[in-house]
């Protein structure tokens, strides 16, 4: 398999991930469209280590990977500290960004 | 290259139903497809050790973290998503968006890059080809994610300890000491 045709299934996720972001109003199903996009990133690294025999790409992969990790951590607690206050999951809630 | 096609395929099937998803608990089973996907093309492109590091990491602790907020925040609950303010600017960011991701797409397969002839060296991709790296050339971006994880801990524990968040908010505790509110209850004005 060749290094185009992967590299063409990482665009596809990660557009597919973006227009999640822009279609959904659940916070929570933007998340894990943004997730996807991390993915279809680490893909891309991870095709083109293959392709130029480097481990390097796998090495920003794995950082991709925990990046992630430490992302999701943040981003779900920050829901939960939203829906405490508004008891509602709805993105336009927290549009406004006073303290 | 067939079985590169049917989980190419099957991976976008599941992208697509992450986001069309009617329920969060649904784009979260679907996320588990898309990650289990990725490690099967990682195992193709001899990326052993990070197949394995995508399912314990995304499908056993990621997924497992969203399941469990996806359950406390919309158990039993079937909220319908409220109308677009501005009529439209949905179908109009799906569109734009698949138009340039299949624009990429397009671009990627039609620019084929050089590839190197010879087979990868054996064990290429595995434990310890990576952990070389890591340890070696990439340990500084190795101790910045340490740091950066121990922040997101940091951050987590600042953001849902109640006394720390009613700070952050600017509330002023109005019942007396010793009186215990939970921060849920006692100040929510909506």
């Amino acid at each position: 398999m060749t290094l185009n045709y992967v590299v063409a299934l990482a665009a596809l996720l990660f557009m597919i991930g973006a227009a999640g972001v822009l279609i959904r109003k659940n916070p929570l199903i933007m998340f894990m469209a943004a997730e996807m996009m991390w993915n279809a990133a680490a893909l891309a690294f991870i095709a083109f280590a293959r392709n130029y025999h480097d481990v390097t790409g796998q090495v920003m992969a794995f950082l991709i990977i925990a990046t992630a990790a430490a992302e999701v951590g943040i981003g779900l607690a920050i829901m939960v500290a939203v829906y405490h206050r508004r008891h509602r999951l709805d993105i336009d809630e927290i549009s406004e960004l006073k303290g | 290259m067939v079985g590169f096609a049917i989980i190419g395929v099957l991976l976008l099937i599941a992208g697509i139903s992450v986001v069309v998803a009617r329920q969060p608990v649904y784009s979260a089973l679907a996320l588990v497809g898309v990650t289990l996907g990725l490690a099967m093309i990682y195992l193709m492109l001899s990326a052993d050790f990070l197949a394995v590091a995508q399912v314990i990491v995304y499908a056993g602790a990621i997924m497992v973290l969203f399941l469990f907020v996806v359950t406390l925040l919309t158990a039993g609950k079937e909220d319908k998503e409220p109308a677009d303010t501005l009529a439209g600017q949905r179908w109009a960011g799906a569109l734009f968006g698949l138009l340039v991701g299949g624009a990429l797409a397009v671009d990627a397969v039609l620019h084929p890059a050089p590839k190197i002839a010879a087979p990868v060296v054996p064990g290429f991709g595995g434990l310890h080809a990576v952990g070389e790296a890591l340890w070696g050339p990439a340990f500084v971006m190795l101790a910045g994610v340490a740091l950066l994880l121990l922040t997101a801990v940091l951050g987590v524990l600042m953001l849902n300890h109640p006394e720390a968040a009613e700070k952050i908010a600017g509330h002023r505790r109005t019942t007396p000491p010793g009186v215990t509110v939970s921060p849920a209850e006692g100040e929510d004005g909506a």
